[in-house]
């Protein structure tokens, strides 16, 4: 019996979306001052589909994201001015600059950071699953991937190992049309990559990735179902790159008329709509949202704009457990603390 | 004391280990169910269970990757590679993955990561290969290679405690060949320390693996000639332990380093640039080494007798530089 | 004829393996593959074939022993004659490979150093690079007595150095790091010996005879009691020639070959070159920067003249590197152009000039008279027709340049026409070279000359 979500529940999913976009918007800006070092990847158009399936975690569950995740990180509590140290190099970022975008996290706050090679992230996910089992706790690990990054051994390799020893482990399959230039059809040869759960004896579905109230739904299934001892899931999410891989590309391979196509059902406009039309919020409500963020933004770029970038002897460090870790070198300057589903 | 066979030794650490802590757990192909190809883990799965001791699919990635996650939610996973020669596979893991956590996030990765390697029992290029050289130059692992069952027992204990990631190779020509005195009980031999096998006045050799007994042989018949060798068992390929060995070499002034790897890009380079930079006023001879040569490892009994470095040649090394 | 059963390899690693169960006894009759033993190995239980048919004759192994693989474990009589066995080689060599120690193998013991009392220790710490990003430091310990003999320690260049120069490195002032002598130190000090020669002990002219002829009484003494004389003391450059001109004439055994050279058109092109060249490079163009570049032409062509004699072995020399006698007014010296092959006939006369005059300066710096591979003597400046030159240790050759006169010669189709003339001699070693090939190469030298092509002045 499928619980309801509360007009609570589907404005904080609003707020988290809205985060999303107006964050990566401030980041674009910046990226064309050159205030930000190295490259910029946006998750525009895909915001739903990221935060609604960390929506549907719990506190004690593990999250891993990949670069077009940003959403999703919001939702387990991660602040702004994370996001914009972590892109502005700086020594006050979560990584003390020695990583950037969304390459950070931490065991306590159930947040394992990726590395750039695609795939890798899912056997290492698997492995917190299977610590999980092991250990007797409910809490379940919930990972994505892209279209591209299911081409790889390791997520074959991972999801089979998976499948195998019935881990909680969720993957959500972001078909989003292109990995970088590459269409979905020169990635692979078939339609939907839920489909490839058969080959692997679990449980696969197809949602439509910019509705959240279903992929919220979808998630909570696989979730469950995870915890109650029945295996991974393979939850494919249907979307689209509004824009190119990064923000050094424009994307135009991409035909127009698949980006019209895709943005009349963008994910925050589609929410709004059902909102409106449930009388659940008019365009006051989300005004105010909109109002709230654009100062939490400003509050925390100011912080990340003053903040020093690091010291250069941090470079030597962390690389065993008898050098400094990172984390002692400098306490973390703010407080995060991990959201939970209210 | 009881006398073990070097394999022995390892199984009897592993699982002491596994007494000791619940939280170490095993994780390999045919390593519950067949004991292990080697035979190493064998009766571990009736004595632990199927939970800490996990026959997995051919995924070498996979075995790695799942090792790396549950180390970072607090295991302790030891996972084998059936012979290290397919370490490779999960090569991206090991590097770009564990050996990066704690330098990016400050989380450590504490897992071991073992299997037997080297040559000598016509095993062919799949099976005989020695990979420290590949991971030697990743920063943020670690790796040991012992030679005796003392050292062996006592080094896989101190990788499945270590926080950071241990590669343990095992060479698969000592498992039954060499049996040593191995102490009931729990005992370490530290990470990072080498050992000095044998003391001498004339010449180092700084080896390890099967080479330290073929080292100490050679010794042996220069000791004839009036050469006093010192033999140092490296124990730890990385981090090296740069104190012994620089006493050593600066001591006897005159350095041969033998390892099985083949020459080009093997340790021997690095050892030997160590001892050039710091030490260099104290050297009497160059710094040679005695290697495989750069080759895959042929199959033919002629030919990988040829392919392996012998006692003759490390005898000929050493007469070398004490002659200098 | 019997047939061995041995104790077979189940696998890689596997060692050895314990009879469980004879399937026959001691006269039982077996077939060819039919069941014989059963053996129990660390990895598998196995029943093991028979290799031959006949009757089991012998068990040399019973039920619980274990035996290395490859052991003989019983004899099977068959009754075909005995043949030939085709060696076992391989497995014979996987046996001595395989075969473990029954005792344990001795745990690698520490050799007791022939020392009889501990030496004390001192602890170094060795600093880092200023360079190094990741300064450390690493502490060693060793013993004190090699942490002292440090003081001397310089570099294997040096030692050589120090090796042929008769040095005492510790006489040397070191300006190197922590009080290391460097080569520039040696040099210099070289340098001091040789101004001040009297102070020191004797300066090499050049790589000093591996062994000085010993003094002994004399047979024919140089002066009787009575004989009115004056003793003069030999300098040192006096004494060195002394001892070098005994030793090369000992231990090589000279001969010398004579060719008449037309210098001719040497003697036109220098005339030719000489104004431009004085003007444009400021010093005079002689006969000789002509002659080297027909030795090295030469020497080319004939590189056994251009190498030494080391005991059995020849040493070519791969560099051709002309030392140039030249007469000083207290003796002689015989600087070095070093790979003259590299250099054009402009190079040549300049290094000619600059090594003469810096040798009369007495400027000459210690690897200036070194290393040369043959030699030009030119007796023909002080009017010698031809001279018998003495061979310059250790190569195997020299040549020597008479004067140069204009003389009636009897040319082509027996005209007489005058033309400038010169006796060319070559000294050389026999016991490396021959006859034929020191004519070859003094033939190759004339041709040159006779008919010498610019090739790029």
């Amino acid at each position: 019996m499928e619980e309801t979500l509360t007009r609570e529940q589907l404005l904080d999913m609003y707020y988290y979306m809205k985060l999303t976009r107006m964050v990566e918007e401030r980041l674009q800006r910046l990226y064309r001052q050159g205030k930000i070092v190295g490259g910029l990847y946006r998750s525009l158009g895909q915001e739903g589909e990221s935060v609604a399936s960390a929506y549907a975690l719990e506190e004690g569950d593990f999250l891993a994201v990949m670069i077009r995740n940003l959403g999703a990180l919001f939702v387990r509590g991660v602040r702004p001015w994370e996001v914009f140290t972590q892109y502005m190099g700086k020594g006050t970022s979560p990584t003390r600059g020695k990583d950037n975008i969304v390459h950070f996290g931490s065991v306590e706050r159930g947040i394992i950071p990726p590395i750039s090679h695609l795939g890798d992230l899912i056997p290492v996910m698997a492995g917190i699953a299977l610590a999980s089992k092991m250990q007797r706790k409910r809490s379940v690990a919930l990972t994505y991937i892209g279209d591209g990054g299911t081409s790889t051994g390791a997520f074959h390799e991972g999801l089979n190992f998976a499948a195998v020893l019935k881990l909680p482990l969720i993957v959500i399959a972001e078909d989003n049309g292109y990995a970088y230039s590459t269409p979905k059809h020169k990635q692979m040869a078939i339609e939907n990559i839920a489909d490839r759960a058969i080959g692997y004896g679990i449980f696969g579905e197809t949602v439509d990735g910019n509705d959240v109230i279903a992929v919220y739904h979808a998630t909570r299934r696989a979730v469950e179902r995870a915890r109650e001892g029945l295996g991974p899931t393979l939850l494919e999410v249907k979307t689209f790159r509004m824009r190119g891989h990064a923000e050094h590309d424009d994307a135009w391979y991409v035909p127009r008329e698949l980006l019209e196509y895709w943005q009349k059902r963008d994910p925050i406009l589609r929410l709004e709509t059902y909102l409106k039309e449930h009388g659940m919020a008019d365009e006051t409500d989300f005004e105010a949202i909109t109002h709230r963020i654009e100062q939490e933004i400003e509050a925390d770029l100011q912080y990340a704009e003053q903040s020093p970038m690091p010291d250069p002897r941090i470079a030597l460090e962390g690389v065993y457990a008898e050098t400094p870790s990172v984390s002692e070198v400098a306490p973390l300057p703010r407080e995060h603390a991990v959201r939970t589903r209210s | 004391m009881p006398v073990l066979t070097y394999l022995e030794a390892i199984r009897q650490g592993l699982w002491e280990e596994m007494e000791r802590d619940e939280r170490v757990f095993l994780l390999g192909e045919d390593i519950g169910v067949y004991g292990g190809a080697f035979k190493v883990t064998e009766g571990f799965l009736e004595r632990f269970g199927e939970e800490r001791v996990i026959d997995t699919p051919i995924s070498e990635a996979a075995i790695v990757g799942a090792a790396i996650g549950a180390a970072l939610v607090g295991l302790r996973p030891v996972a084998e590679m059936q012979f290290i020669d397919f370490i490779s596979i999960a090569f991206d893991q090991l590097t770009n993955f564990a050996a990066k956590c704690r330098y990016r996030w400050g989380a450590g990765v504490p897992i071991v990561v073992r299997g037997p390697c080297g040559g000598g029992v016509h095993g062919g290029p799949f099976h005989s290969q020695n990979v420290e050289a590949y991971f030697f130059h990743t920063p943020g692992l670690k790796i040991v290679e012992p030679a005796t069952p003392y050292d062996a027992k006592g080094l896989i204990k101190a990788a499945i405690r270590d926080e950071d990631p241990v590669l343990y190779f095992e060479h698969k020509y000592l498992y039954r060949r060499i049996r040593g005195e191995v102490p009931e009980g729990d005992y370490i031999v530290p990470i990072g320390k080498a050992d000095i096998k044998r003391l001498g006045r004339d010449v180092t050799i700084l080896t390890y693996g099967w080479m330290l007994h073929k080292s100490l042989e050679a010794a042996e018949i220069v000791a004839q000639e009036g050469i006093e060798v010192e033999v140092v068992d490296l124990r730890t390929l990385l981090p090296l332990d740069d104190e012994t060995i620089l006493s050593s070499v600066a001591k006897t002034g005159r350095a041969v380093i033998v390892h099985e790897d083949t020459r080009t890009g093997g340790i021997a380079g690095e050892i030997a640039m160590r001892i050039n930079e710091r030490i260099f006023e104290y050297l009497e001879a160059p710094v040679v080494r005695v290697t495989a040569p750069d080759t895959p490892i042929p199959f033919s009994p002629p030919l990988e007798e040829f392919f392996l470095p012998q006692v003759e040649e490390i005898v000929q090394a050493v007469r070398w530089v004490a002659n200098y | 004829m019997k047939v061995e059963v041995i104790m077979p390899q189940m696998g890689e690693s596997i060692a050895e393996g314990t009879v469980t169960k004879w399937l026959k006894r001691p006269g039982d009759y077996v077939r060819r593959d039919e069941p014989l033993f059963e053996i129990s190995t660390d990895k598998v239980d196995a029943e093991i074939p028979s290799p031959a048919e006949g009757v089991l004759a012998e068990v040399l192994v019973h039920e619980g022993e274990t035996v290395p693989i490859q052991t003989v474990v019983a004899y099977i009589e068959t009754d075909k004659e005995a043949v030939e066995a085709p060696p076992r080689e391989v497995s014979e060599r996987a046996a001595t490979e395989a075969v473990p120690p029954r005792e344990p193998a001795p745990e690698p013991t520490r050799a007791v150093p022939p020392t009889t009392e501990p030496s004390p220790m001192r602890e170094i710490i060795l600093p880092p690079h200023p360079w190094e990003k990741q300064k450390q430091e690493i502490r060693i310990t060793i013993p004190a007595e090699r942490a002292e003999r440090k003081a001397v320690r310089s570099s294997p260049v040096v030692e050589k150095l120090a090796q042929e120069y008769g040095i005492d490195l510790t006489q040397v002032e070191g300006t190197g790091r922590g009080g290391r002598v460097t080569k520039r130190d040696v040099l210099r000090y070289l340098e001091e010996r040789a101004a001040h020669p009297s102070e020191v002990r004797p300066q090499p002219v050049e790589a000093p005879s591996p062994e000085a002829p010993e003094l002994e009484t004399p047979l024919y003494p140089p002066y009787l009691p009575g004989e009115r004389v004056e003793i003069v003391p030999m300098s040192v450059m006096r004494k060195k020639i002394a001892e070098h001109m005994v030793y090369s004439k000992r231990v090589a055994p000279h001969v010398t070959t004579f060719f008449e050279i037309d210098m001719t058109r040497v003697s036109r092109l220098r005339e030719q070159l000489q104004p431009d060249f004085e003007q444009r490079h400021g010093i005079k163009l002689t006969y000789l920067p002509f002659i080297i570049q027909a030795c090295v032409s030469a020497l080319k062509a004939f590189p056994l003249l251009n190498a030494s004699v080391a005991e059995d072995k020849i040493v070519y020399k791969k560099d051709i590197n002309i030392g140039i006698a030249v007469a000083l007014e207290w003796g002689l010296i015989v600087p070095v152009i070093k790979n003259a092959d590299a250099l054009s006939l402009v190079g040549l006369a300049k290094a000619v000039h600059d090594l003469a005059t810096r040798a009369r300066n007495k400027q000459l710096k210690p690897e200036e008279v070194q290393g040369g591979t043959f030699t030009i003597t030119n007796p023909g400046v002080f009017g010698s027709l031809f001279g018998t030159p003495v061979i310059h240790q250790p190569q195997v050759a020299i040549l020597g340049v008479g004067r140069i006169t204009k003389r009636p010669v009897v040319v082509e189709d027996d005209a007489i026409a005058i033309r400038a003339m010169a006796y060319f001699s070559l000294s050389f070693d026999h016991r490396l070279i021959d006859g034929a090939i020191a004519d070859q190469f003094m033939a190759h030298i004339k041709r040159t000359l006779e008919s010498f092509e610019l090739t790029g002045v």
